[in-house]
């Protein structure tokens, strides 16, 4: 490998080929659907629920092959020691995270070394750190699950779309990361509700039914949010934004310098 | 009969065994709303891990998931208690005083009538998620994740390793947090407020990014990631195979979504896309060619564990058909019936506590050469 320029903002660890990008963009399609589902499936489709109640299992399974095709498509470009280095290292300090603050009130701090990350290595790289770091995090506290592969979409999704912000520095950089880390907190809450929302059969008024209508569901759907875990999402989004304000500059300055020291090929 | 062959021959089972019945039995517990049956896949579950796991960290992980089971159980009743609208029995508990909540709530009430019926309901229903949860917490007790992580395909190999550097690490970061609060007490900060998670964070991260570089450096020396050369009809074989697997995937999921278009053609589609994909996994593995060190042997405990898995569930899915009385009881309230059939799946599902090979952490030192040697945490991973 000729990396004689250091990887550093303009040159992402992980690159995105044209292909790479196309099945990105399509798995991440396909996993929009698995989260969503529930609000566009026609009565009378295969999987509808109403006969049956195996249709979430079957995005259960479904999604880790996705996962896998995926990560071995943003791998296949060629990743070199240093990215499997600092994706490794990464992953613990967010796995580590993870098991320091295991879901106190849905407070997700492994979420700064995700958006960081992206933002300093790229999107590639920023979505196989978002569910490395998830997988990693829940083999160290034992929680392999059937939400596994949702969160990892979710925060993969969350590293991608940081690598995307803006190019600005300085204080403008913070604020955007800050803003964005309010933005995910929300959104993923609301994402990783949906995947066990058909499977929670509470109330008529916050449950899923099958084959109703869109705006319906929709309407059911955003009660349950507010009902259930919009209590836990606003507290992360702020806590994600609060630590960003406050240690933003560092930790991004502190992977920059790393990403300088580790040009040595 | 080779040695690994005998299920007193002390080893660890292969990881995947321990997942495929693990997964059979979470399925034979999503063909039942029984509590009956619940209660008995949930202890088949705790007896297998109880005879058979190791002395590794991860082993206890069936009783954290065994307590989350019963917060879903707990949530789930208090919630029906609270919320349900619908009077759905005539047997009352208790009548909570009823709070109106405003008009966007769609009409959900806080309080009024709580009756067994609902909450018995409440109760199965949480059960049957509470009995997947376990049926999971037990392969995460019994199943390594660093050997499972060694059997992943080539074209996984950098994100494995990475899995594996990151899985290595991330206790000893734990480790180094505390070092550096200890070093910050004798200094004289408490630790506490912004100030002092900043002291502890940012030195705990510099020394987690200023190993990576080693990490790196060492690889490279060591000429890791040298993938082999890769003929031009391979990759292109391996894109067409990718992108024709997710494109098959995506029409595919459209067909079972669509009612106009009907299952019968979204689930073949849906398959080859499947296939399709899983063989560019294959193909994309070409790029690495390693050989693996020492693999774990697939040999006749790891056929007993995994078939009872799969056979377990087949006999549930039976039961569920030819009894839905049993599989599904239609009135709460009344002592659910037990199937024979029922039973045989509960001990199908038991075989693993004496097919497979107990651990070799766990025997009596002086019957095992292997319980001798002292293994650190990060051996253990790898």
């Amino acid at each position: 490998m000729t990396a004689a320029v250091p990887p550093s903002d303009g040159e992402p660890l992980i690159r995105l080929s044209g292909r790479s990008a196309v099945v990105l963009a399509a798995v991440s399609l396909i996993g929009l659907v698995a989260y969503s589902w529930p609000f566009f499936v026609d009565p009378g489709a295969a999987l509808d629920t109403s006969h049956s109640g195996d249709a979430p299992w079957f995005f259960v399974v479904l999604l880790p092959l996705l996962a896998a095709v995926v990560v071995a498509e943003l791998s296949s470009g060629g990743m070199d020691a240093k990215a499997v280095a600092m994706l490794g290292m990464l992953a613990a300090v967010g796995a580590a995270l993870r098991a320091l603050g295991p879901g106190a009130a849905g407070l997700e701090p492994s979420f700064i070394v995700i958006l960081l990350g992206g933002r300093v290595f790229g999107r590639g790289f920023g979505f196989v750190l978002g569910a490395l770091t998830i997988f990693a995090g829940g083999i160290v506290t034992g929680g392999v699950g059937p939400w596994l592969p949702f969160q990892m979409f979710a925060a993969g999704w969350v590293g991608l779309f940081a690598g995307m912000l803006p190019r600005w520095r300085g204080r403008a950089e913070v604020a955007a990361l800050a803003a964005y880390g309010v933005v995910a907190g929300l959104a993923y809450g609301a994402l990783l509700n949906l995947w066990f929302w058909p499977f929670a059969a509470y109330s008529p008024e916050v449950t899923y039914v099958a084959g109703d209508a869109f705006g319906a569901n929709l309407h059911r759907y955003l009660v349950f949010w507010a009902t259930t875990s919009l209590g836990w999402d606003v507290p992360r989004g702020v806590l994600t934004a609060t630590t960003l304000v406050l240690v933003g500059r560092p930790v991004l300055g502190a992977l920059r310098r790393t990403a300088r020291r580790a040009n040595f090929t | 009969m080779r040695p690994v062959d005998s299920p007193t021959y002390a080893r660890s089972l292969h990881p995947g065994a321990w997942w495929l019945w693990a997964l059979g039995l979470a399925a034979a517990a999503s063909r039942t709303v029984n509590p009956v049956l619940l209660a008995l896949l949930v202890a088949v579950a705790g007896y297998v891990v109880m005879a058979r796991r190791s002395r590794a960290p991860w082993a206890y992980a069936y009783g954290a998931f065994l307590r989350l089971g019963l917060v879903i159980i707990a949530v789930r009743i208090v919630l029906q208690a609270l919320l349900s609208s619908q009077s759905q029995g005539i047997h009352v508990i208790v009548d909570l005083p009823e709070i109106p909540l405003p008009a966007w709530a769609a009409g959900l009430k806080l309080g009024g009538l709580v009756t067994w019926e609902a909450v018995l309901i409440a109760f199965s229903q949480g059960l049957q998620l509470a009995t997947i949860i376990c049926c999971i917490g037990a392969a995460n007790a019994l199943a390594s994740a660093g050997r499972l992580l060694r059997t992943v395909p080539g074209a996984l190999y950098e994100v494995g390793v990475a899995a594996v550097v990151s899985l290595t690490f991330a206790p000893q970061l734990v480790a180094d947090a505390a070092r550096v609060r200890a070093a910050q007490r004798l200094r004289g900060y408490d630790g506490r407020g912004v100030g002092g998670l900043r002291r502890t964070a940012m030195p705990v991260l510099e020394g987690a990014l200023g190993r990576s570089v080693e990490l790196a450096a060492a690889m490279d020396s060591h000429g890791y990631g040298r993938s082999s050369p890769v003929p031009g009809t391979t990759r292109r074989l391996t894109s067409a195979l990718v992108l024709g697997g997710v494109l098959g995937v995506g029409i595919g999921l459209y067909g079972l979504l669509d009612a106009g278009v009907g299952g019968l053609f979204g689930l073949p589609i849906l398959g080859l896309g499947v296939v399709l994909a899983a063989a560019g996994l294959v193909a994309g593995g070409r790029r690495t060619n390693r050989t693996r060190y020492r693999p774990d042997p697939w040999a006749l405990p790891e056929w007993l564990v995994a078939g009872s898995g799969v056979a377990c569930a087949a006999v549930m899915f039976v039961v569920a058909a030819r009894y839905p009385a049993a599989a599904y009881p239609a009135y709460p309230l009344a002592v659910p019936s037990v199937p024979p059939l029922a039973l045989v799946c509960m001990l199908v599902g038991l075989v693993p506590a004496f097919a497979a090979p107990p651990p070799p952490d766990r025997l009596p030192t002086a019957t095992s050469p292997g319980s001798k040697r002292k293994g650190t945490h990060a051996e253990e991973i790898w």
